[in-house]
């Protein structure tokens, strides 16, 4: 019971957080520098790692299918599998598994040491609403990045897989063949489903990380287990979101 | 590090992703990026299958365009196809719907036509003819069962006892049985014969055995062959013979062919006998010369007559020639 108290009350404080950014929204055209740090942050900083984790992705996609595929004579469909696994669903989970770890934490660690350290209550001392400086620029500039790395994600990891099936002696296919296989089978309101789909966890990621920082108590101790939670919540909130989020978008 | 650097940043990690969208949507939407440039035509067909838009359309393999739109039209279903504008399509082309393998997807195969055709404009309507997809070919495979498994049933029943008449099998059983003295009896002979042209006697033995008589049975087939041609050639002689005398050349073929001829035969033939007639009657002067021999004996005695003067001529010289001729002959 006590648990379901405190799940109910971080859901609710989450979403009380929304609100209160969304009331803020007016004051973002004057935030412009904040919004261009949070996007250096959220997106030029993360890009490395997701192309890296896209990649690698691609290409075990491609090995993996390919091992199977080729007892079958269909590897030429090789193509489009990968296309369509990176799509619509591994480039946009991956990319925000990436993001709650890397950018969810530091947002956490961040702002629940902003309220150990009273500087959040310094800001509410001096009028000045958390959610419009603390928030409201992080969750702006996830909504624009997260489908810019979503895409580059994909882009990379259809690279990966076609390298994999060009170099790879058993497989050996044609990066022509690859691509025509993918873009036969793989449709641009497929990209836009998986840009939609990163969008939602990008936010979710981000709202989540926010409140749980904000709403951290005690000590040192709380920071570091208040990273914990948000990249757990982050995770299994990607993941339950991404089964009701794709069976919505097919 | 400035936050104006971080801000060019993030500007061009923006732009890129637009550009990255940009892209994206015009690798994977290349099927409506065409039917912007290309020209369209009209392909009419009784069932469009899975053709949907965005498939292609190729010409002998060839992709020259996509289905642009597919839309019901009356008792039929039309594809529009927008076709590269580099394209031209001959008038004589024909379309039909296609795919690419079991797992592979439809699209629209155009033949090359011939080249003298006039070429295919805008909106005009290309023809086209059905193919059977997988599943009419499904469907007559499932008749050839049907009947594969009739005539099964069929030559079943045959071999199965039906209203107290035996069976196929009864009967090839029974007729062995009543006869299999018989079979044993030809069984033994045939096995004689073999053994006995195994052994090489008599002339199918000798012949398989004896390689002599091979080469002999072979020189006489070769000769009777020579024969053969030489009598071909004979014939063909003939042949070509009669086919002269039929065409009226020689004395042979206008003696048979020339009816000019064979009327004046006929009448030297009558005048021979009128002739023949005459000197056996003794008329005419063969006719009595033949018949009477008193000319014969007068002219023999004048003969001799002559001889008695021409020996007095000899004798009394050439002035008394004249009256001795007169004397012996009047």
């Amino acid at each position: 019971m006590k648990h379901l108290n405190a799940i109910l009350a971080g859901f609710g404080s989450t979403v009380l957080l929304l609100l209160n950014s969304l009331r803020q929204v007016g004051s973002l055209p004057r935030q412009f520098a904040r919004l261009a740090e949070q996007c250096y942050l959220i997106g030029y900083t993360t890009l490395p790692i997701v192309a890296i984790l896209s990649f690698f992705i691609g290409g075990v996609l491609a090995l993996q299918s390919g091992y199977s595929m080729s007892n079958f004579g269909t590897k030429e469909f090789i193509g489009s599998l990968v296309g369509l696994s990176m799509t619509r669903e591994l480039g946009p989970v991956m990319v925000a598994v990436l993001l709650a770890g890397r950018v969810g934490s530091a947002i956490s660690a961040e702002l629940a040491s902003m309220k150990v350290y009273q500087e959040v209550d310094a800001l509410v001392t001096m009028n000045i609403p958390p959610e419009r400086i603390l928030v409201l620029p992080r969750l702006a500039a996830v909504l624009v990045m997260m489908p810019i790395l979503t895409l580059i994600g994909i882009l990379v990891g259809w690279f990966g897989g076609a390298l994999v099936c060009q170099y790879v002696g058993f497989i050996s296919l044609s990066p022509e063949k690859y691509f025509e296989t993918l873009r036969r089978y793989t449709d641009f309101h497929d990209v836009w489903s998986g840009l939609v789909k990163a969008e939602i966890f990008g936010f979710v990621v981000v709202l989540v990380s926010c409140s749980i920082g904000l709403n951290t108590r005690g000590g040192p101790r709380e920071i570091g287990a208040s990273v914990t939670k948000a990249v757990v919540t982050s995770l299994i909130l990607i993941l339950v979101l991404d089964y009701f989020v794709t069976k919505a978008l097919l | 590090m400035n936050s104006v650097q971080h801000t060019a940043r993030v500007g061009l990690l923006f732009l890129l992703g637009l550009a990255l969208i940009w892209v994206t949507y015009e690798a994977l939407g290349s099927k409506s990026a065409l039917s912007k440039t290309g020209y369209p035509i009209v392909a009419g067909f009784q069932n469009l299958k899975a053709l949907k838009q965005g498939d292609d359309v190729r010409m002998a393999g060839v992709r020259i365009g996509a289905v642009e739109t597919t839309q019901l039209a009356g008792h039929r279903v039309e594809a529009i196809l927008r076709i590269d504008k580099k394209v031209t399509i001959p008038s004589d082309a024909r379309a039909t719907i296609t795919s690419s393998g079991l797992l592979g997807t439809n699209y629209v195969a155009i033949t090359l036509g011939t080249p003298h055709a006039a070429p295919l404009g805008p909106e005009s309507e290309i023809r086209t003819y059905e193919s059977a997809d997988l599943g009419t070919v499904m469907a007559q495979l499932g008749d050839l069962g049907e009947k594969l498994e009739d005539t099964l049933g069929a030559v079943s029943g045959a071999f199965r006892s039906q209203d107290g008449q035996p069976s196929l099998f009864e009967r090839l059983n029974q007729l062995l049985s009543d006869n299999g003295n018989k079979i044993d009896a030809v069984m033994s002979n045939l096995e004689s014969i073999t053994n006995k042209v195994n052994r090489g006697e008599g002339t199918l033995g000798k012949l398989v055995n004896d390689p002599a008589v091979y080469d002999q049975l072979l020189a006489t087939i070769t000769e009777i062959k020579d024969a053969a041609n030489e009598a071909r050639g004979f014939v063909t002689g003939a042949q070509e013979l009669v086919a002269h005398v039929k065409t009226g050349q020689g004395t042979l073929g206008t003696l048979l062919y020339d009816e000019k001829a064979t009327a004046d035969l006929k009448a030297m033939m009558a005048n021979f006998a009128q002739v023949s007639e005459k000197l056996s009657k003794g008329e005419g002067t063969l006719g009595k010369l033949i018949n009477d021999d008193t000319l014969y004996t007068d002219a023999q005695a004048t003969l001799q007559k002559a001889d008695r003067a021409l020996g007095a001529m000899g004798d009394s010289g050439p002035i008394t020639a004249v009256g001795a001729v007169a004397n012996a002959l009047f």
